[in-house]
């Protein structure tokens, strides 16, 4: 940490934790409904406890994506965040938003469409709330004394991020119309504009830890998000495939989503590539570890997993089964929030001058958590794959299939269980680290000073030369 | 070698490209959603069922176009699979059809002191009308017909043409063999109604099929609420039901 005002990523990573904690409680809510304990029917139904579990999901991810910014843009732009106040004002207005959309699902209060649940009057406060956050970083970039390519990919991705939830908020009396545009918010956000924000943070990270020259990693963060918008873009076809759309979307679909794995793979061996080209050993061995996890994992669960049902030939069978939860949850783990949690791991330390990333409980955290995501993602597969043959190819009634997977939600909760025990860990350790102080900025920056190889970028303003790591 | 900025470039005209290919095709799709989901056929009615579609967030649960949550049954075809009569009964109180198995809200479909008699049955008349034009709606063939089924012998499996339940009034057709079977045909939750008759006696049976609660206090049977030419037209069914 270099600037005073970096400080306020702290509370946004903070919120993340809590947001994050409950989601996993409102998930075993959903797994003990599913092995047919469902004790809380009464007051917290399934499509309750499935909204809230995706909806905090969402909206912890977006504080992190704010708190990463906030982080990175004063470092990349070399200057403090242009209005301080503004973002403590948005911090809180974000927080109270979520907060009152969550309690409304328990009464009822939303609007019913997958992701988008959120009711309007709050849509209209999101907006006003992520135009206030866009403007304060674009004003930090252009104030700045440089414009890196990893301040302007993650600004481009953020700001279109915001322009894509515009869409979602057109709803039409057509249920085939309003399907259409929930996807270009929902499929243009995670396979589309969030990679833009996933290859900025990734790109930091590496710049940091491994010490590979700025330009080497800035320039393939082009290619990958080239490519990501390559296939993702087209790629929105795989959900216009049986929801009403014309059959050529069959075709396009097909063939673009089938490109999608090649962003996510070239993400991946970007990471290792770069990890093990860097000359650097960086004593924040755990961040480096979430790093390269989050590049991996995100190619097999969004990758790999998303290929494995998204041709049309298998689609016609596995849509809108237990397959999709298979795949929609190793993705968003292994894409995004290991995504934030590496940035956090990264940036505790130099936040508070605390060196917590030792010892056994950071490591915990990392393998309990990953491999409890495995575990989980195989018993979603078992259920899916079941419920594919037996139900859609089969023929068998719905109920009579579900209560005979029943044993395998057991087991959904016993990895569930293994996976937060490692987010536990990890929560233990970020509290461990205790509040950010200036004293350690004072001393990263003169670390920093010394060392000085973060070089500038060819795109920055102020010209730095760039020494070769 | 390549270069930051030819990667630049490839970046950039990539996304662009693809960006203007997606717009067309998103006008010509567009373009052909009226005629794809009989747009003209969507009444007042169908659109005010989409409207409690997404009031209640049904796909918090079930899959409608394959789109919800896995938790409940896949809803595109359900007028197929199901009639009228059986989906408006069920939905009045959806546990007492599937007791003790996975459980459904009981939403404004049934008459509480919230919701008047009327609106109770405009609310499931509009919910069926909706599902009645999603079944029309060109889906390229989704959801398929199961291609490995055995020859099963649902409740939805048609009637054989010499079965005694073609007499049988539309209700126990669709009602009552969801959990009773009859020549074979039908649910195994209930016992099956082959010599009903002979079992029991007609003031008997009026009275358990009226108010089964109310003859055995612990049965899984609900209370269909049936009364008047109704309940008439089924106990004269039930009483054609004899083996002797």
């Amino acid at each position: 940490m270099r600037f005073q005002s970096q400080k306020i990523a702290w509370y946004f990573f903070a919120a993340c934790m809590g947001l994050f904690v409950l989601q996993l409680i409102y998930g075993f809510i959903l797994g003990f409904d599913r092995m047919g304990w469902e004790g809380l029917h009464e007051i917290i139904p399934f499509n309750v406890a499935r909204a809230t579990h995706t909806n905090l999901l969402v909206v912890w991810l977006l504080a992190g994506f704010m708190g990463a910014a906030y982080y990175i843009i004063p470092e990349e732009a070399d200057r403090e965040i242009w209005s301080p106040k503004l973002a403590w004002i948005q911090y809180f207005s974000l927080l109270a938003v979520g907060v009152v959309a969550i309690i409304g699902y328990h009464f009822n209060i939303w609007e019913g469409r997958k992701f988008l649940e959120i009711p309007r009057p709050l849509d209209y406060l999101v907006v006003v709330n992520v135009l206030a956050f866009l403007f304060n970083i674009l004003m930090t970039i252009w104030k700045g004394k440089r414009m890196t390519t990893t301040a302007m990919v993650l600004f481009f991705g953020l700001l279109t991020a915001a322009l894509l939830y515009l869409p979602g908020m057109w709803t039409f009396d057509n249920l085939v119309h309003d399907s259409y545009f929930r996807w270009w918010v929902v499929h243009l956000w995670v396979e589309g504009v969030w990679e833009l924000i996933m290859g900025a943070i990734l790109s930091f990270l590496l710049i940091k830890l491994t010490g590979v020259d700025r330009e080497v990693i800035e320039k393939w963060l082009y290619i990958i998000v080239g490519f990501t918008f390559l296939s993702g873009i087209l790629g929105t076809g795989h959900h216009y495939y049986f929801t009403g759309g014309p059959s050529y979307w069959l075709m396009i679909g097909g063939v673009f989503s089938a490109l999608e794995p090649l962003a996510f793979l070239g993400m991946a061996l970007y990471a290792i590539a770069m990890a093990r080209r860097g000359g650097r050993k960086h004593p924040n061995r755990i961040a480096l570890s979430w790093t390269i996890g989050c590049a991996v994992m995100s190619f097999v669960g969004a990758g790999a997993l998303g290929f494995a049902h998204t041709l049309p030939q298998v689609n016609l069978w596995t849509h809108g089964t237990l397959v999709t939860a298979m795949h929609g949850h190793m993705a968003f783990w292994g894409a995004y929030c290991m995504l934030i949690l590496a940035l956090i791991s990264y940036a505790l330390p130099e936040m508070t001058g605390r060196k917590n990333y030792k010892g056994w409980m950071p490591e915990w955290a990392f393998w309990c958590s990953n491999i409890g995501m495995i575990c989980m993602t195989g018993a979603f597969a078992v259920m899916g794959v079941a419920q594919v043959y037996l139900e859609r190819k089969a023929g068998m009634d719905f109920l009579d299939v579900q209560e005979g997977l029943e044993v395998h939600a057991f087991a959904l909760i016993l990895a569930g269980a293994l996976f937060t025990f490692g987010i536990v860990l990890f929560v233990k350790n970020f509290i461990s680290y205790g509040l950010p102080s200036d004293e350690a900025m004072i001393a990263n920056a003169s670390e920093a000073d010394a060392t000085a190889s973060d070089s500038g970028s060819t795109d920055a303003i102020d010209g730095a030369a760039a020494p070769q790591a | 070698m390549l270069t930051k900025s030819a990667a630049k470039a490839f970046f950039l005209g990539g996304t662009a490209l693809c960006s203007i290919a997606f717009v067309l095709l998103s006008m010509d799709t567009l373009a052909q959603f009226p005629e794809r989901s009989n747009q003209d056929e969507m009444t007042e009615s169908v659109v005010r069922g989409h409207m409690i579609w997404n009031k209640n967030n049904c796909m918090g649960c079930h899959t409608l176009l394959g789109e919800g949550a896995y938790y409940a049954p896949e809803l595109t075809q359900v007028v197929k699979r199901r009639s009228d009569v059986w989906l408006t009964e069920f939905l009045k109180d959806p546990e007492r059809m599937f007791p003790g198995r996975r459980k459904m809200v009981k939403y404004d479909f049934y008459d509480a002191d919230e919701v008047g008699a009327e609106e109770a049955k405009k609310n499931i008349d509009d919910t069926l009308a909706f599902f009645h034009w999603v079944a029309r709606i060109d889906t390229n063939g989704f959801p398929a017909e199961p291609d490995m089924a055995p020859a099963n012998a649902l409740a939805t499996a048609p009637i054989a043409a010499n079965s005694i339940l073609n007499a049988a009034p539309e209700y126990v057709k669709s009602v009552c063999i969801g959990c009773h079977s009859i020549e074979g045909q039908g649910g195994t939750v209930g016992p099956a109604l082959d010599g009903v008759a002979d079992r029991f006696d007609a003031e008997y049976l009026r009275k358990w099929v009226a108010d089964p609660l109310s003859v055995k206090p612990d049965t899984t049977m609900p209370n269909l609420g049936l009364k008047g030419e109704q309940l008439d037209d089924i106990l004269n069914f039930l009483g054609t039901l004899k083996e002797n």
